[in-house]
């Protein structure tokens, strides 16, 4: 035991300057890790903000997608229906017909006031995009099934087609 | 990577969160296809060309990855499967896509590839590490092989975890220990049921089940098939071989299934389903949640059956199961849950969206990972609210309960009464909206306010929470930029009890102290506009009629007397009968000083200064 102490106050001068170096660089260290996780925190903290608001700004743009989505199904109907147009009432009733027209006009008329568009079909070849295929056609030309709509140009619903065959 | 749909997740700011695909959407079908010029579609856009390109169209590769072509599975799913497959060089499975055969994992390497995109696109850095969940049941070649698509992909798979452990980990289970879980995951086509233990540091999978070949789109087959029966009923007509029909049935019986797990009836309504020569024929029922529990109950009683025998294996009664973990799309049918509870006795746990409980929990891993490199700083939230008492014995709360520390909070208050000298800050923690019936942590006194009229000086008190829990509490005179402040340690120091009792009180007396609240700050209200009324027909003695005056002492003499009792209806009465006073005279106080305009300056500042405030206040 004693023989231990005399060999450290051998080392007594040295000791304590090793040991106060090695405490401050261990806090310097310590320090730059804690400034270090302190800044990363902060830039988490501040980039989390942006993408929040980024996201309650998608979020509100499109927050009304749903109820038009449901809206959509009911003018799906429609859509059915004209295309079940008694011949009697083409023939006789023509102005009857523009006014249905016109009425259905409206409604995508308040459509696209909200940056919904429909997706045109006519000349346009098959593209899984914007199109969704019902049948196992060859071909490439389409024929619409129920429409499709893009809202601020995302596609929330692609149109539903009917793949014709070649020729 | 689900069989059918595929979601990813990352942990931000110590939360998992899914993120959206480039379309908008939370899952991505795990679909890859070739087009017929060569293009290369993945997801929905793969999902939406599928019928018009069967045999390119490359779906549940999760059935073969990793898999012999022998293997007993496989010559299963081989009749099903509308692509062509055949057996490798290695005795593996190839499956055919365009011109060119590709390995499982390839295929799933598309799939993952194309969530590294939209991931990278959405968070605007590169994604390199990943961790990809298997089913618990898989084997190591089929871990392998699924560790090897996520590398094709081009991410560094830092971990394989099991399916069940990471929904597990998503509900925060691995804190747990000693618990026996099971895991019910009734997905779009596969049923899997897995036993886990949860020791120490991990979490083991004691045994598996279930059925590769069930799941929710089984439901769906079921209902319409119902559909295109009630519909022959009906019309003698038999759709089921007209393909718009039946897409339309598809759509309506989707619809159904997910309305009738949160309504006990709903109606179809498909006008123009068909058409013959008599006409167009409509189709519309009334499709109860009972008639759909008897359509699928089979399907049900199989999976209850299966949970029990993989609990059997494990050699555990039922009655050691802890806890019981609701994942895949197909739990959120009322009826599941109900068996489920049946089975086990008690509530299983569904707060999670079970689509993207697994992805949650994977993300969970990587951020539990991380943290191991990144030495996680944990920070505490205050168990309680913490504020002051203000006018009428209210306490008003100016650290909310479970608010993350360090935090600070300012707020400005006033003086209750003229020439008020002090203020006294009582500190008070807990959820009683009543200050007395909190506990107090300690009080101080702010002197040297100069004299003033009630709510004239600003105090300013903050509430300071370090990252040790030491709460500092100070007020500071705006005025005379004089301070006070107090110091107190331990204000989480309450025991586990004593936060439960509080909290369990504010809710038990909560009406009662809402009514409370309401009677003090009805009285405040009162008194507030009692005084102001006062002060206006003071401050302009001269300008309003005697009338006027004689009638406003009088309403304020009965808010006054009103204010006596303790019947917040009279007190409510009599302040609106003297706000109307009031603000009629005000109002006119301040018609006729605009009417007069060239009024000495200062009086009429005053004069149509006080009045204009005096609504705001009232109201």
């Amino acid at each position: 035991m004693s023989d231990k102490t005399n060999e450290n106050n051998k080392n007594i001068e040295i000791e304590p300057l090793q040991q106060a170096q090695d405490q401050l660089e261990k806090a310097n260290q310590q320090a730059k890790e804690y400034l270090d996780s302190w800044k990363r925190e902060r830039a988490d903290f501040i980039n989390y903000k942006k993408e929040e608001a980024k996201r309650v700004g998608e979020f509100i743009k499109f927050a009304n997608e749903g109820i038009f989505l449901e809206m959509m199904e009911v003018l799906d109907n429609v859509e059915i229906a004209k295309k079940h147009i008694p011949e009697k009432i083409i023939e006789d009733h023509e102005e009857w017909l523009e006014g249905l027209e016109k009425a259905l006009a409206g409604f995508e008329e308040l459509l696209s006031r909200y940056g919904i568009e429909k997706i045109p079909i006519k000349d346009q070849k098959f593209n899984p995009v914007l199109h969704e295929a019902v049948n196992g056609g060859e071909g490439e030309d389409i024929e619409e099934v129920r429409a499709g709509y893009t809202m601020h140009g995302k596609v929330i619903r692609p149109a539903r087609v009917k793949i014709l065959s070649k020729n | 990577m689900g069989t059918t749909n595929s979601a990813m997740a990352i942990v931000e700011v110590g939360q998992p969160r899914i993120i959206e695909n480039k379309e908008g959407m939370r899952t991505t079908p795990s679909i890859a296809a070739m087009g017929k010029s060569g293009e290369r579609y993945v997801g929905i856009t793969a999902k939406r060309q599928a019928v018009t390109n069967p045999a390119n169209t490359i779906f549940s590769t999760k059935r073969l990855v990793g898999r012999r072509f022998k293997d007993e599975e496989v010559q299963k799913d081989k009749k099903l499967l509308p692509y062509e497959i055949r057996e490798a060089k290695n005795g593996g499975v190839e499956i055919k896509m365009g011109e060119q055969w590709y390995k499982p994992e390839e295929i799933s390497a598309m799939v993952l590839q194309k969530l590294k995109f939209d991931a990278e696109d959405r968070l605007g850095e590169k994604i390199t590490e990943a961790i990809i969940t298997v089913p618990a049941y898989f084997d190591d070649s089929q871990r392998k092989a699924t560790k090897d698509a996520g590398e094709i992909a081009g991410l560094i798979v830092k971990r394989v975890i099991n399916e069940p452990t990471a929904a597990a980990l998503a509900y925060g289970l691995n804190k747990k220990k000693d618990e026996k879980v099971v895991v019910y995951d009734f997905g779009g086509g596969t049923f899997d049921i897995s036993v886990l233990e949860i020791g120490d540091d991990t979490i083991e999978v004691k045994a598996t089940g279930g059925d590769t070949h069930l799941g929710g789109d089984d439901f769906d087959q079921r209902i319409i098939n119902y559909l295109i029966n009630e519909f022959k009923k009906d019309y003698g007509v038999d759709v089921s071989r007209d393909q718009l029909a039946v897409q339309r049935l598809k759509d309506a019986a989707e619809k159904a299934k997910h309305e009738l797990s949160s309504t006990l009836q709903t109606e179809i309504n498909i006008p123009f389903l068909t058409a013959d020569a008599s006409g167009p024929k409509h189709f519309s029922t009334t499709f109860t949640r009972a008639k759909l529990e008897e359509l699928v109950k089979d399907f049900i009683g199989h999976s209850i059956e299966l949970t029990k025998k993989t609990i059997d294996e494990t050699g555990f009664k039922i009655s050691d199961i802890n806890e019981v973990l609701l994942v895949g799309g197909q739990t959120r049918m009322p009826l599941i849950v109900e068996e489920v509870k049946k089975l086990f006795g008690k509530e299983p746990h569904k707060d999670i969206n079970p689509d993207e409980v697994v992805a949650l929990g994977a993300a969970v891993q990587g951020g539990i990972m991380q943290g191991e490199i990144r030495d996680v700083l944990l920070l505490d939230v205050t168990p309680l609210s913490l504020g002051i008492e203000t006018l009428g014995q209210v306490f008003t709360r100016m650290i909310e309960k479970n608010t993350t520390v360090p935090v600070s909070k300012t707020q400005i208050f006033s003086t209750a009464a003229d020439n008020q000298p002090s203020v006294e800050i009582h500190v008070l923690q807990g959820e009683r909206a009543m200050a007395h019936d909190n506990k107090t942590l300690g009080r101080f006194i702010l002197d040297g306010i100069p004299p003033a009229p009630r709510g004239v000086p600003q105090v300013e008190v903050s509430f300071d929470i370090d990252a040790n829990g030491i709460l500092h509490v100070k007020a500071k005179d705006k005025g005379t930029e004089k301070e006070q402040s107090i110091r107190i340690e331990g204000s989480s120091g309450l025991s586990d009890e004593e936060k439960k009792k509080m909290t369990a009180d504010a809710e038990k007396y909560a009406t009662e102290d809402a009514k409370k609240k309401e009677l003090a700050e009805t009285r405040n209200l009162a008194e507030t506009l009692a005084y102001s009324t006062e002060k206006m027909v003071k401050d302009n003695e001269a300008k309003v009629k005697d009338d006027d005056k004689k009638e406003l002492n009088d309403k304020i003499e009965k808010v006054r007397s009103a204010l006596k009792s303790d019947d917040p209806e009279e007190i409510k009465k009599q302040t609106e009968e003297l706000s109307k006073s009031a603000q009629r005279v005000g109002g006119e106080l301040y018609k006729e000083a605009q009417n007069k305009q060239p009024e000495p300056a200062a009086s009429a500042q005053e004069s149509s200064g006080e009045p204009k405030e005096e609504p705001k206040d009232a109201k």
